[in-house]
């Protein structure tokens, strides 16, 4: 043996130890000698103090260590004079957050104004930096910080520019705040020179379009970061203060890592929406949230219920139009400079879908089971892929992967849907179990890489919740891997990153779908099985009016699903004539169709100008990721973002006040707000500590009081039996 | 009368096994976790001597998903723990882990170990400022390690430092030692510095 514990526990080495180290060591046994006596004592007593024995017996205190105060920690035990920890000033954070969101929806268009106060409880000046989510097709353009009365506008700089005009103002001890971008849905809120006591308000307004599938609208506000798997080898210096350190996949992995906290009596938002739709709707729900709804003729107004809401969980607006009432073809235009803008949304004829013949399909399931999925995660995604098996036809073939730090298959190839081979799988779904990272290159490079069956159509589904910091490899790897297989996502949990799950799709070629509650699981699986058969309209074309030219996003409209609208943005380099017509074209089942749409027809509205531009950043980037060089993608990015006014990767918003505040001789100290853990999601699997104790303490505890306690029901059992017994005699 | 009373005796009868039945479950899983840990060690010990010649990354058992990456002692060599590769739960019911992200002992920067208070790395209480550490690794280097701080951290703000200049070790585990359950937030980090 060893190791050797049983050696501090000995007398004589245990008394060593504490001659040599004190004894703030000492955690003596249990003394069971104690127990001796107090039934000793009670044997004499009535029955009613036994019941009392029993009681306290189960009921009896435990320390909790979830529940250690710092304060608990005495000086002796901690000693100064390293360098290992980046600690936070003190234990408390001083800096609250409140955070307010306001939507205004107008057909296709939402307008959001998001307002952050950055509350300074604290005896010192902070500077407050807040990473916090966003729609990932968000186009931020308006930052605007609140002193008091005052109201300062942001103005939009190229990144670097943006960042030192801040840091010099935070210097010089004036107010100033920054919006930066560091993913297309994570941004970074920095406010410097908050007083002792102050409230400083940093609103962020955006504009997005809505997103429209099987009949019904769907708005999607993120409220919390699910902390994202990092890999790679750390780098000496960090960018951010995040958990983690930035990496050689991950450069930025510091920035886009905020603190989590478990419960917060601060991290509240309160939420209210006008909802225009323009047609009279049939329903109107909020997914995951409880809701106040009011209307007046088609306007209706949406508010968090009891005033607000814990920002651990995404919240989802659903809007249904009463059935017919929506009309084919919706038309947005905003002329800006003498360019027309334009968003189009179609529908594509119903009737043309007629089921074709089934294509034999090999269906490979990919299921992340990494520690961000512990919790409530795994459990839905592992209801998803059961139902997913339920779905298979005999004809199909099947293989289940899945990853956390390694990747595993159930068979190493295919295999036919054969009963049995699903009663394996199932078997082997139920036993699976989330931790570790989450390596997911190399399960999808698995997946996309198998042997290929001829005349089999490959479809991956991809059950995660994309908490990973390397999206853009992913994103390579499926563009280059794809080949004929097809890729659908599944976001799963209360805060996916759904910018991956999109995007991973659109590489993939397929659609995403968003699990968040273990009650829906059974809709939305059952909805994308019946996409998944075939797409329905292919080979789609917007002819724009007139011979102007036309930049279109997407440039090449992809194939749509069973329920899916054609959208499309544009923006046309000159006038467009009175009597010019948008001709649309495309493929289903039934044949070929084309439509008109009078662009007369189109409603002028505000806002659509930057979200052709935010579509045309994306397409930017997108491009940079296929081979396009830097610096292009950068000046061209910059470019369009000036223009309309939006952050972007290179961009960034910035509001800076005239007259210094903080008194030359303060010091400022900077205060990252931490972020809610999403909802169902276990802290353990996830804090950059692992859990480093076992249960076993409490097990033994348990065993022991359990064990015990029948021991005395035994004993109390004999001795009313003899005492009863000697009062008959009596 | 009587069968009341012998369905009474049946059902105290009843309860008394289910509580004794119950009670040796528990203390069987109490058992078990630290058996698990000790058994874990004993095998590792040989996977760790097969490393010596020459296997390379030798699984301890066949179906493991983590090799041996270091042998750890304390000077009197009263402890002596093969350190595994990663730090996930399932690791570390078998011994210290390693993680990945960090350097190897003998390397610049930090090397980070995690272990269970309550098993591996109950030992750490004991550690004083200026105890040696012994870190063998499996081609035979032996590296030696003088405490150099001891810290209680909370896990929700502080963070460990991968990129230090000097090759340090940090053993980390939960704290405090006798806490009864599992989960808390604060952690016992005991730092190290290489001394040769």
């Amino acid at each position: 043996m060893r190791i050797r514990f049983r050696k501090h526990r000995d007398g004589r080495a245990q008394k060593d130890q504490e001659a040599k180290y004190g004894s703030r060591n000492c955690h003596p046994e249990p003394e069971l000698e104690s127990f001796r006596q107090v039934r000793a004592r009670l044997c004499r007593q009535s029955k009613w103090h036994w019941m009392a024995v029993f009681l306290v017996a189960i009921w009896v205190p435990r320390a909790p260590a979830a529940e250690i105060q710092p304060s608990e920690v005495r000086p002796d035990q901690v000693q100064s004079g390293t360098l290992l920890f980046r600690m936070q000033h003190g234990y408390e954070i001083a800096t609250r957050m409140k955070t307010d969101i306001d939507a205004r929806v107008t057909g296709l268009v939402a307008r959001v104004s998001v307002r952050q106060a950055f509350m300074n409880d604290g005896p010192e000046w902070v500077e407050g930096v807040y990473v916090f989510p966003l729609p990932d097709e968000a186009a931020v353009d308006h930052l605007r910080m609140t002193i008091g009365e005052r109201i300062i506008e942001g103005e939009i700089r190229e990144k670097a520019q943006a960042k030192k005009q801040y840091e010099q103002a935070k210097a010089e001890g004036r107010k100033a705040s920054l919006v930066e971008q560091e993913r297309a849905n994570l941004f970074t809120a920095s406010v410097a020179n908050v007083a002792p006591g102050e409230t400083v308000i940093v609103e962020i307004e955006y504009l997005q379009t809505i997103r429209y599938d099987e009949g019904a609208f769907s708005l999607r506000f993120p409220m919390t970061v699910t902390p994202r798997y990092i890999n790679g080898h750390p780098l000496p210096d960090r960018t951010g203060s995040g958990w983690s350190p930035d990496t050689t996949w991950v450069l930025d992995a510091s920035r886009i890592t905020p603190p989590v906290v478990k419960r917060s009596k601060d991290q509240k938002v309160t939420f209210n929406a006008e909802l225009n739709a323009g047609v009279p709707l049939a329903l109107i729900a909020s997914r995951y949230h409880v809701v106040d709804i009011s209307n007046n003729g088609s306007r209706y107004h949406v508010a968090l219920a009891k005033g607000g809401a814990p920002m651990d969980h995404d919240l989802e607006l659903t809007w249904k139009p009463v059935p017919d009432s929506l009309p084919r073809a919706m038309l947005f235009t905003e002329a800006i400079d003498g360019d027309q803008h334009a968003l189009l949304m179609m529908l594509p004829p119903d009737d043309f879908s007629v089921l074709r013949q089934r294509v034999p399909r090999e269906l490979i399931f990919v299921i992340d089971t990494s520690g961000s999925m512990h919790g409530t995660s795994i459990d839905q995604a592992k209801r998803a892929l059961n139902l997913a098996l339920s779905g298979l036809a005999p004809a199909d073939r099947f293989n289940v992967i899945q990853f956390n730090s390694m990747t595993g298959a159930l068979f190493p190839n295919s295999v036919d849907a054969s009963a049995s081979n699903i009663a394996v799988a199932r078997r082997y779904v139920s036993g699976l179990n989330a931790e570790g990272g989450t390596e997911m290159y190399p399960a999808l490079s698995r997946a996309l890489m198998a042997a290929h069956y001829e005349s089999y159509l490959r479809q991956v589904i991809f059950i995660t919740d994309g908490s990973v910091g390397n999206e853009s490899a992913l994103f390579t790897l499926i563009e280059q891997q794809l080949g004929n297989s097809r890729l659908f996502t599944v976001g799963i949990g209360s805060a996916p990153n759904s910018w991956f799950m999109r995007k991973a799709a659109e590489a993939g070629r397929g659609t995403f779908t968003t699990i968040s509650a273990l009650h829906e699981v059974n809709e939305k699986m059952e909805r994308l099985f019946r996409k998944i058969e075939l797409p329905q309209v292919t080979d789609i074309v917007v002819q724009w009016p007139g011979n102007v030219i036309a930049e279109s996003y997407p440039a090449t409209i992809p194939d749509l699903y069973a329920g899916e609208p054609i959208m499309v943005r544009t923006r046309l380099a000159s006038g467009v004539a009175a009597n010019a017509t948008v001709l649309i074209r495309g493929t289903s089942a039934g044949g070929s169709w084309d439509a008109e749409l009078d662009w007369e027809t189109g409603e002028a509205r505000s806002g659509i100008g930057a979200l052709w531009a935010r579509a045309r950043i994306e397409e930017l980037m997108d491009r940079r990721r296929q081979g396009r060089s830097e610096e292009e993608t950068r000046d061209a990015v910059v470019a369009v973002a000036l223009k309309h006014h939006l952050v972007s990767r290179f961009t960034s918003l910035v509001a800076v006040d005239k007259t210094p505040v903080r008194p030359g001789n303060t010091l400022l100290t900077r205060e990252q707000v931490p972020n809610l853990l999403p909802y169902g999601q276990s802290m353990v699997a996830i804090s950059g500590f692992t859990a480093t104790a076992t249960d076993a303490a409490v097990y033994r505890m348990n065993g022991v009081l359990l064990m015990l306690t029948g021991w005395l029901f035994f004993t109390y059992l004999k001795f009313w039996r003899s005492g009863s017994a000697t009062r008959k005699d009596d | 009368m009587q069968r009341v009373k012998t369905i009474k005796r049946y059902l105290r009868g009843l309860l008394l096994a289910l509580l004794l039945c119950l009670g040796f479950w528990q203390f069987g899983q109490g058992v078990y976790i630290p058996a698990k840990a000790w058994v874990a060690q004993e095998l590792m010990h040989r996977a760790w001597l097969r490393a010596g010649t020459g296997s390379h990354k030798p699984a301890p058992w066949p179906w493991a998903d983590t090799y041996p990456v270091a042998r750890l002692s304390t000077k009197g060599g009263d402890v002596q723990l093969i350190v595994l590769e990663g730090g996930s739960g399932r690791t570390l019911a078998f011994g210290p882990g390693h993680l990945s992200l960090s350097a190897l002992p003998g390397q610049s920067g930090n090397s980070i170990i995690m272990g269970h208070r309550d098993t591996h790395f109950r030992f750490l209480q004991f550690l004083a400022l200026g105890d040696t550490l012994q870190v063998e690794l499996p081609d035979g280097r032996k590296h030696v390690y003088e405490v150099s701080a001891i810290d209680v951290v909370d896990s929700r703000r502080g963070s460990l430092v991968l990129d230090t200049d000097d090759s340090m070790l940090s053993l980390v585990t939960c704290y405090p030692f006798d806490a009864m359950e599992a989960g808390g937030p604060m952690r016992y980090v005991v730092s190290a510095r290489l001394a040769s």
